[in-house]
């Protein structure tokens, strides 16, 4: 009888209580397979340990969701072949290269190998060696209150002599799935932002894969430049995100360490495999092709030293009304700004900012000696500022230097004669503080223009095959510096500038990275970063051309900020990640709105994405300069574009005025081409890209417009 | 039918416009645009990539749209044409089981399709719900050539039903069929071009060597469209670019000019509207207007990166309204690329332009001379309206920024006319009391001797050795012979002012091109001059003459020292050296009406310059009239060599300097 009660209390409790329990997901979690045991827990998350394949699952203690880093169990469906397989299901696969720069590929679970666990407080610690190749790598996987943290030790990585650990693939099928089994997509930081959904067929005929930052010149020395196509955008930031579900789960990869090695690899089911995962990739040791004369002939030979660097990535986790790109996006944003990279900024003011660049002055050849046009002089730019509505404005002057754009910028503050003296540079800068504004001198510090007299060869940087880096930007070939050239530029210039009342604005050293193997100059390229990072960080912060992640904390304004991504067949939208990332705490700009084909597109894009507008302009007209570098400024002159500026910032101050300074906290999309995006201060804009007016919330707004909404 | 596919259409771009939403990408091509001096120039973007449509085709070879947009494809792989509806979907299959490889189809008004098949080497007609109406084979009139194949490709179809088919290799150009398939001419063909290498083949090799060499024929036109005119178009591949398009009037006559072309053209198509877009291997895209003119080009080649609007395997491209339909091979897929704003301004200032409207077109140039201020279409259409509207100073200016020679002259003509008008009737009076006012005063002079000072000063001059050289120099134009013979006794003439007078040669020459009015100079404005290059090539080539002359008469019994050679070649180019500047300056007043003026005022310099120098020769040397020829020949021989012996050891030095560095590149590497 008591048995019988208390079986019935029991039975009751679990009846009333079953509500209680955390909210089952309508997408089922796989129950824990055999061979795993339970190596530590925290506040949120409870992590396993598979000690053979040394693959882990994380249980999400507030949704009950669980994640794998891998595949436990493959069927004849799947259609993987062996090696794929084992892919699949180890931990961690190396590519191994042997003398001859022939490489192949080993995973825990097709190759011999020993594996030693320590079992630590919040984790664990394995050191994996291959007895074939006889390479050893160390991996530590670690509970923090936010996810996991992932780690690779150099110190722990041991090579042998016949055999190189070229490339290693961390945990690549983190949080895969197959085909379209469960909804979702995943987040790439290509360009603003860009995200593939999982479907059961795909249009890419090969996996999406790029380095971080873009390709090292270190190690290719000349990348061929065509005028005639356009790049892809190279990523930005290390981060990249997977979501199960809008709405349900969804987790954040993010590389503090290593990413300047690293490679995004992204592969959507139906290339190579039915899966769709995304990881990232790290390069150990890489082969290059050595010419040994002028007609190209060589040999391809192995990197003399492996890349010296610690991998440190951290997986987020994040659950319900978070679990999409725009929580993503916040997500980051807060670990930005726990690591002191993104700092709370002045008190919003409710005036948009401007940003104009100049072109001071270009030179060109008549009959044997050069002449410096002047395009734009000093005493031009101000009358052109007074008659613009704009109260800050934030002024670059490009071209300032002795001959103009065309010649390489000196390491003193000299300005061009025919543009004005240095006083008039000094009471310009004045002028523009006192309304708020900036001016800044136009600066490329890395890069010294080929055929042009002003830097010494021991400047220069040299990649692996003993060639100097080369590179082309802004209509010039370009010819890149060591660290000590870069840090001399910069410091000297930046002390002129700053008596003079002005500031600079750095091209060039935001996005390039690339190791040096000069003998007396020896930088690879993860130190490279943290010496950008230190340099630029020992300074007020300047302005950046689209700074990489990594120079985000000395960035005070980001200039030329991608709208749009790559446009890659198999990728499903564009999503304004980076936005939303640095909205309310970088101001960014977008790119100068003269080369628009389309300039209302590009506006409404402008004030869906929070972005301010930037335009180049000059006083005469461009016809001027049609022999010179700068000829692919096609269209500047103030007198065509005083109408179209002043309209431009007019329709934007509206809407991007009153938020100014607030970050963006959520987004929506309730009819195909209408977005609101909502700021932290409760106000709304709405944009209507389509050609008829829609009602959202209670307003109308017209067609190919914005509507700024303040809620009560 | 045709209404309601016409509103279909409509449709499309409306619904697909409010789904698709706003274009997310960068495009992944640069756009170009003619501007100054022939060259192409960065521009915004004029077509932005839509979409790629993906379809269930295989291999196909080509794409056909009627004037009201419905899109026809020749399904090659599958033996079939296949039909679009307005959402792009196969909408309708043609002639499966009846052809084998279907790579050409054309429809006309009444929906009746004409495919080439490739395989059977037929030309099939279908009615528009799919039976069979003819098949056209090889035609059998003698005219057509006895052993002359029959390969169709591509096809065209007039007003009148007459066909135009593009045989395979035909090198005597379309072959032109009625519309009972009966041959009735060639049309259209291509030019052979004879180059001097041929030339001097077919003068010295035998006829056996002449049968082993590949035969000079013209190129076989690779595609072809025709426009709403019934005027035909052809692209070839495997010529020059310039004459890669070729437009032709009923008779048979290219009227198209030099253009902006390519030499592996795929496919051309005529919109409705009157534009002209053609696509080639490399995955470019070209937009031309009715004249030729190219508007915009843009290389959409895919490298492996897939992006959306990239190529692969183009074969065939359509335009309608303000999207390009590109068909490509190796992806079965549609790619549409849709007008920006900025196309879409061009576009409607170019058509009214071609209609005439040069005035309606005014403010649509000058939004686009906003946008580009270096695109030469606007500056056309601007400077022919200014023309139109009688307002001729601007429209000078515009002529020549839009590099239009024949314009600016008319222009300057019409401002020089009313110029003269309004002065001619002062100005001649003024020339009659000038001369009766000379006449007087040469009169009064003669008595009093007013200007004998004046006269003594400049005997007193003459003293200076310069200025006795150059009084010298004037000696010359009556009295060439004797004059030499004063250079050769020292009589007369120095060293430094024969090298004062080279001096003064290349600068004329560099000054010449710099003060040539812009109807009547080659270049179309002062920044595009190469001075450097017309200095060097001038000096190098009067050190060579001066030297090769010298050589050469040394070994055949010439009695001129260097000394002699050097200042008597000076000497010579006294007529250059003295109205070459003149005939410049002159050309500033004058139009292309005078042009003969100008050109043979400079033709008589250059030849009265080249009597002088064999004369020269001739006295310098003291050879008889034969030995002078003979001498002069012997110059320009020993010139040429010497250009090439310097050449060969330019390569020659070249090649050492890459051994030594190689060798030096190999120690440091492996050492």
């Amino acid at each position: 009888m008591a048995k019988f009660t208390y079986l019935m209390l029991i039975v009751a409790l679990l009846v009333t209580g079953w509500p209680l329990l955390p909210a089952r997901a309508a997408v089922p979690a796989a129950s824990l397979p055999d061979g795993y045991e339970k190596v530590a827990e925290n506040a949120t998350f409870d992590l396993y340990l598979n000690r053979e394949t040394l693959a882990f699952k994380v249980l999400d203690r507030r949704s009950g969701y669980l994640w794998s880093s891998n595949l436990d169990e493959v069927t004849r469906e799947d259609k993987l072949n062996k090696s794929w397989t084992a892919f699949a299901r180890s931990g961690i696969s190396l590519e191994v290269m042997d003398a001859k720069t022939n490489t192949r590929r080993v995973s825990i679970t097709n190759a011999p190998h020993t594996t030693t666990i320590q079992l630590l407080e919040q984790g664990f610690a394995a050191q994996v060696t291959f007895d074939e190749p006889g390479i050893t790598v160390g991996v530590r996987v670690l509970l923090e209150p936010e996810g996991v943290r992932v780690e690779v030790p150099f110190n722990e990585i041991r090579e042998s002599d016949k055999y190189r650990l070229a490339q290693l693939h961390l945990y690549p099928f983190f949080g895969a799935t197959k085909e379209n089994e469960t909804p979702g997509y995943m987040l790439l930081p290509d360009g603003c932002g860009t995200l593939i959904a999982f479907a059961a067929q795909t249009k890419a005929q090969n996996m999406f894969y790029g380095r971080y930052y873009g390709a090292d010149w270190g190690m290719r020395g000349q990348i061929p430049y065509n005028p005639e196509t356009r790049p892809a955008h190279p990523l930005s930031a290390p981060v990249y995100g997977v979501v199960h579900g809008a709405g349900r789960h969804a987790f954040l990869a993010i590389l503090e360490q290593g990413s300047a090695f690293a490679e995004l690899q992204a592969h959507p089911a139906g290339v190579i495999t039915k899966f769709n995962f995304i990881y990232n990739l790290f390069i150990y040791n890489e082969s290059y092709y050595q010419p040994t004369n002028r007609s190209g002939a060589g040999v391809t030979i192995i990197q003399p030293q492996t890349n010296a660097f610690d991998i440190v990535q951290h997986y987020r986790f994040l659950t319900g009304a978070e679990a999409d790109y725009v929580g993503l996006a916040r997500a980051y944003q807060r670990y930005l700004v726990d690591a002191g990279v993104l700092r709370p900024q002045a008190e919003p003011r409710g005036v948009m900012p401007l940003r104009l660049e100049f072109l001071g002055a270009e030179r060109e050849k008549v009959l044997f000696w050069n002449r410096a046009i002047p395009m734009t002089t000093l005493e031009q730019v101000r009358a052109i500022l007074a008659a613009l509505p704009a109260q800050q404005v934030e002024v670059t002057l490009y071209g300032w230097q002795p001959d103009g754009a065309a010649a390489q910028p000196p390491l003193h503050l000299k300005v061009e004669r025919a543009l004005g003296s240095e006083g008039d540079l000094r009471s310009l800068a004045q002028t523009l503080q006192a309304q708020g504004g900036t001016l800044a001198l136009y600066l490329d510090p890395q890069a010294g223009l080929v055929g042009e007299r002003g830097y010494a060869r021991s400047e220069v940087a040299e990649a692996i095959t003993r060639a100097t880096p080369r590179g082309y930007n802004r209509g010039s070939e370009q010819i890149y510096f060591n660290l000590k050239a870069v840090q001399r530029r910069l410091e000297t210039l930046l002390e002129d500038a700053e008596a003079a009342g002005a500031t600079l604005a750095l091209d060039g050293v935001g996005y390039r990275l690339y190791s040096d193997f000069h003998p007396t100059t020896r930088l690879n390229r993860e130190e490279a970063l943290r010496a950008y990072q230190d340099l630029l960080g020992q300074h007020a912060p300047l302005a950046l051309y689209r700074p990489n992640a990594y120079l985000w904390g000395a960035t005070r304004a980001y200039y030329d900020m991608p709208l749009s991504d790559s446009g890659y067949l198999y990728t499903t939208a564009t999503v304004p990640f980076l936005p939303i990332v640095l909205s309310g705490y970088i101001p960014y700009y977008g790119p100068a709105l003269n080369f628009s084909s389309n300039l209302e597109e590009d506006l409404l894009r402008h004030a869906d994405y929070g972005a301010y507008p930037a335009f180049f302009l000059t006083q005469e007209a461009t016809a001027k300069m049609l022999k010179t570098r700068s000829n692919w400024i096609y269209t500047s002159s103030f007198d065509q574009w005083q109408d179209e500026v002043t309209r431009a910032y007019t329709w934007l101050a509206r809407l991007l005025g009153p938020v100014q300074g607030y970050p963006m906290v959520a987004r929506t999309q309730p009819h195909p081409g209408v977005t609101v995006t909502r700021y932290a201060n409760g106000m709304q804009i709405v944009v209507n890209y389509t050609t008829q007016a829609v009602t959202v919330a209670g307003t109308t707004v017209p067609p190919r417009d914005a509507v700024l909404v303040q809620t009560p | 039918m045709k209404a309601r596919i016409g509103l279909g259409w409509l449709l499309l771009v409306s619904v697909l416009a409010l789904a698709i939403g706003p274009a997310r990408a960068d495009t992944p091509y640069t756009t170009w645009t003619p501007g100054p001096g022939g060259r192409l120039f960065m521009t915004q973007d004029a077509y932005v990539p839509w979409a790629e449509v993906p379809l269930a085709i295989a291999g196909a070879e080509d794409l056909y749209q009627t004037p009201e947009g419905v899109l026809y494809l020749a399904d090659t792989g599958n033996g079939r044409i296949v039909r679009l509806s307005s959402s792009l979907e196969i909408a309708a299959e043609y002639g499966k089981g009846t052809l084998a490889k279907p790579t050409g189809v054309f429809v006309d008004e009444t929906g009746t399709l004409y495919v080439a098949d490739a395989r059977l080497n037929q030309i099939f007609i279908f009615a528009p719900d799919g039976t069979l109406l003819k098949t056209l084979g090889r035609p059998t009139e003698p005219l057509f050539g006895k052993s002359r194949e029959f390969l169709p490709r591509k096809l065209v179809v007039d007003k009148r039903k007459n066909l135009y088919v593009i045989s395979e290799g035909s090198v005597q150009g379309v072959v032109q069929l009625n519309p009972d398939g009966h041959f009735i001419g060639n049309f259209g063909a291509n030019i052979a071009r004879m180059s001097l290498k041929m030339l001097l083949q077919r003068l010295l090799l035998t006829r056996e060597q002449l049968e082993q060499l590949v035969k000079n024929e013209a190129a076989s036109p690779s595609n072809l469209a025709i426009d709403q005119q019934s005027m035909l178009y052809t692209v070839t591949a495997g010529t020059l670019p310039k004459e890669s398009i070729r437009k032709f009037t009923v008779s048979g006559r290219n009227i198209f000019p030099a253009i902006h072309g390519s030499t592996s053209f795929r496919d051309i198509h005529v919109s409705p509207e009157g534009l002209v877009v053609a696509v080639d291997g490399g995955g470019s895209i070209f937009e031309y207007d009715q004249h030729g003119t190219l508007l915009f080009r843009f290389t959409a080649k895919d490298y492996g990166e897939q992006r959306l609007g990239t190529l692969v395997n183009p074969t065939g491209i359509a335009q309608h309204g303000d999207f390009i339909y590109v068909l490509d091979k190796d992806k079965n897929a549609l790619v549409v690329y849709q007008a920006t704003a900025f196309a879409k301004v061009v576009h409607k200032a170019v058509s009214l332009y071609m209609e005439g409207f040069y005035r309606e077109a005014k403010p649509y140039f000058e939004e686009v001379l906003n946008y580009n201020g270096s695109f030469i279409m606007a500056y056309q259409g601007l400077a022919d309206a200014y023309f139109k509207e009688g307002n001729y100073p601007a429209a000078l200016q515009a002529y020549r920024y839009a590099e239009d020679r024949n314009g600016y002259s008319q222009a300057f003509w019409e401002l020089r006319n009313t110029i003269l008008q309004r002065y001619l009737g002062p100005f001649i009076l003024f020339l009659v009391v000038w001369s009766v006012a000379q006449g007087f005063f040469k009169r009064l002079e003669r008595r009093y001797r007013w200007l004998d000072p004046l006269r003594q000063r400049l005997r007193a001059l003459s003293r200076y050795p310069l200025v006795d050289d150059f009084l010298f120099m004037l000696r010359f134009i009556k009295q060439p012979a004797d004059s030499f013979y004063y250079i050769k006794r020292d009589l007369r003439g120095s060293l430094p002012f024969a090298l004062l007078i080279y001096a003064w040669v290349l600068t004329v020459r560099v000054l010449s091109l710099y003060v040539m009015s812009f109807p009547f100079n080659r270049y179309a404005s002062p920044a595009q001059i190469p001075v450097v290059n017309e200095v060097v090539l001038l000096a190098v080539l009067l050190g060579l003459w001066n030297a090769a002359n010298y050589l050469v008469s040394t070994i055949s019994d010439g009695e001129g020292r260097v000394r002699d050679v050097v200042i008597g070649t000076a000497y010579s180019l006294f007529p250059y050296a003295l109205f070459m500047l003149p005939i410049a300056l002159i050309s500033n007043v004058l139009t292309l009406n005078e042009v003969f003026l100008v050109t043979f005022s400079q033709q008589v310099v250059l030849a009265w310059m080249a009597l002088m120098l064999v004369i020269m020769v001739k006295e310098v040397h003291n050879y008889s009239f034969s030995e002078t020829l003979r001498n002069v020949l012997t110059t320009l021989f020993t010139m040429a060599i010497l250009t090439l012996t310097a050449y060969i050891l330019y390569l020659l030095f070249g090649q050492v300097f890459d051994f030594v560095q190689t060798i030096w590149q190999e120690i440091g590497l492996r050492g």
